[in-house]
């Protein structure tokens, strides 16, 4: 079997609220997957429900071929999977030594605290106090407890979710890195960034229902619509040539080109037959359609919330 | 799983007590206080005994509290702050979690017992007669039933908050009502009758007649029985409505 976690048709309710809604994915050994969504969509109750956290109202999980939902199953995952919570305190007057210590005693693996600090840079900071860490160094060391056993599978909540630019990126490191080692990763995000970088596939999620799935790229050619090209030039009209390369419509002094094509190729053609016409150029964009356009044509909305 | 039992007790220690200068001056400075507060308060005049009958008495409520803030309390306040949800993924089991705190406030017991004996002894003359095996069996009975009762508060409470009310409002009763620093038989005779019912004053009354009065525990078989059946009562309604997460 080649797929490390198997969700079928999970459903989660709280009360009245429907968190999860009847949700199924599947994820390959050895990828990341990624699922992708605003605020209270239901991702981390899906990871929750993954990870034995959260009891399904019906449907199935499989991780590891082991169901979460058993006590004697859940024993034996747990040694095997690596957890980054969203909302993970851990006590104020520990330090950061003392924690890995702790984390690697309830996996009765070898001390390495200081290589697993000097892994998520924080390796200056050993003696320092939960207190007095930022969120950032917080979510660094979460990482840290998530790795340090050498799990089989990772799940990270919303990991960079108030990390500085330095944290992103050595978190971001870490995730290649343990895809090259043939880790398999679950992370739930709402940037989309961070999903286009990192995963090799994306489950899109809306109000607990999986809206779209596939690869970045797959889901950016479906989804994000086509590229354009927009100049405006005195005296410019698309020519015959031009109009081969998409659909031309006209604002105001400003063309836009929609087309299938490479558009670089396309902002090019637009140059050259601007120039040859003798039209002066005053502005030219381009735009490829990204994730961020796939995911507002999915969902009718963008993925922050805008107030 | 030892390892992890006695690296979470130790942390348990270091994290909770020796960097908590507060905590450090509730569990070791403030009985010694009462001691000498209340020994001077209720002394009629020399060798009036009010010492003698607080030794043990602020041992047991410390026992009390232990259980009901040490364990009961800490437990909810490790939910609340998510602390317990993030045990609950790793190895460790819950059980075995249970135990190091458990560790941890005998260990403060053991601190406290022996700074209250020996302020006892050196400025208040109590002398521990009892047999040292029947005190330890004792208190380890009583800590067992605080621990138990203790662990239904943690279980109950949703916030740390009603936690930190509800045993306050079983502590402080408690203490003045069980015989811990003040004697029940100067209630009416049916005050104190009642009184009685309660495991406090079980446990308090059977560990100073052993300890002070030098009695045989063996004389308190219907009492011990009693706090067994706390015991008993108090693990199965814990262990049957406790959320980890």
């Amino acid at each position: 079997m080649t797929e490390a976690i198997v969700v079928e048709r999970l459903v989660k309710r709280f009360g009245e609220l429907t968190a999860v809604a009847a949700l199924s994915f599947a994820v390959q050994r050895g990828t990341i997957f990624g699922l992708l969504g605003r605020n209270g969509a239901g991702k981390t109750t899906t990871l929750e429900c993954c990870i034995g956290l959260c009891k399904p109202t019906s449907g199935a999980v499989r991780v590891l071929e082991l169901d979460p939902t058993r006590p004697r199953e859940l024993m034996r995952l747990r040694p095997r999977i690596g957890v980054q919570l969203q909302a993970t305190s851990l006590p104020e007057k520990a330090n950061v030594r003392e924690v890995l210590e702790l984390y690697g005693a309830y996996y009765a693996i070898a001390p390495r605290a200081e290589e697993m600090a000097a892994r998520v840079g924080l390796d200056d900071k050993l003696d320092r106090q939960i207190a007095q860490m930022s969120g950032g160094e917080q979510q660094r060391l979460a990482l840290a407890l998530a790795l340090q056993h050498d799990p089989e599978v990772l799940f990270l909540d919303e990991p960079t979710a108030g990390m500085d630019a330095f944290g992103r990126r050595i978190l971001w490191n870490e995730v290649e890195r343990l895809r090259d080692a043939g880790k398999t990763i679950v992370l739930t995000t709402h940037y989309i960034e961070e999903a286009e970088r990192l995963c090799d596939r994306i489950c899109m999620i809306q109000r607990g229902a999986i809206v779209a799935d596939g690869t970045p790229a797959d889901l950016v050619a479906r989804y994000g619509g086509d590229a354009s090209v927009t100049i405006a030039a005195d005296g410019f009209t698309p020519n015959a040539d031009l109009h081969r390369l998409g659909t031309w419509t006209a604002t105001g002094a400003q063309w836009k080109l929609a087309t299938q094509g490479e558009p670089g190729l396309a902002l090019a053609a637009v140059v050259t037959g601007a120039n040859t016409a003798g039209a002066k150029i005053t502005s030219l964009d381009m735009h490829r359609p990204t994730l961020e356009d796939a995911f507002i044509a999915i969902t009718g909305e963008t993925i922050e919330e805008t107030s | 799983m030892l390892r992890m039992f006695l690296v979470q007790t130790k942390m348990n220690f270091v994290w909770y007590f020796r960097r908590d200068g507060e905590m450090i001056f509730w569990t070791l400075a403030m009985p010694v206080f009462f001691l000498v507060l209340f020994s001077f308060a209720f002394s009629t005049g020399p060798n009036s005994g009010s010492s003698r009958f607080l030794v043990p008495g602020i041992i047991g409520a410390q026992v009390l509290s232990s259980g009901f803030w040490g364990v009961g309390v800490m437990l909810a306040t490790f939910r609340e702050k998510h602390l317990l949800r993030r045990v609950y993924i790793t190895p460790m089991p819950p059980a075995v979690f249970f135990a190091s705190l458990v560790a941890y406030r005998v260990a403060l017991l053991v601190a406290q017992a022996t700074i209250l004996v020996t302020v006892g002894a050196l400025v208040f003359h109590v002398r521990i007669v009892g047999n040292p095996l029947e005190i330890v069996a004792i208190l380890l009975l009583g800590t067992a039933t605080f621990v138990s009762l203790g662990t239904i508060i943690g279980a109950l409470a949703r916030t740390t908050e009603s936690a930190n009310n509800i045993a306050s409002v079983l502590t402080v009763p408690l203490a003045f009502l069980s015989d811990a620093y003040v004697p029940i038989d100067r209630f009416p005779h049916a005050v104190s009758s009642a009184l009685r019912l309660l495991p406090s004053t079980q446990f308090i009354d059977t560990f100073r007649d052993v300890s002070v009065y030098g009695q045989s525990l063996a004389h308190y078989g219907a009492w011990i029985a009693l706090l067994l059946l706390w015991t008993v009562a108090g693990t199965v309604i814990s262990a049957r409505t406790f959320r980890w997460v």
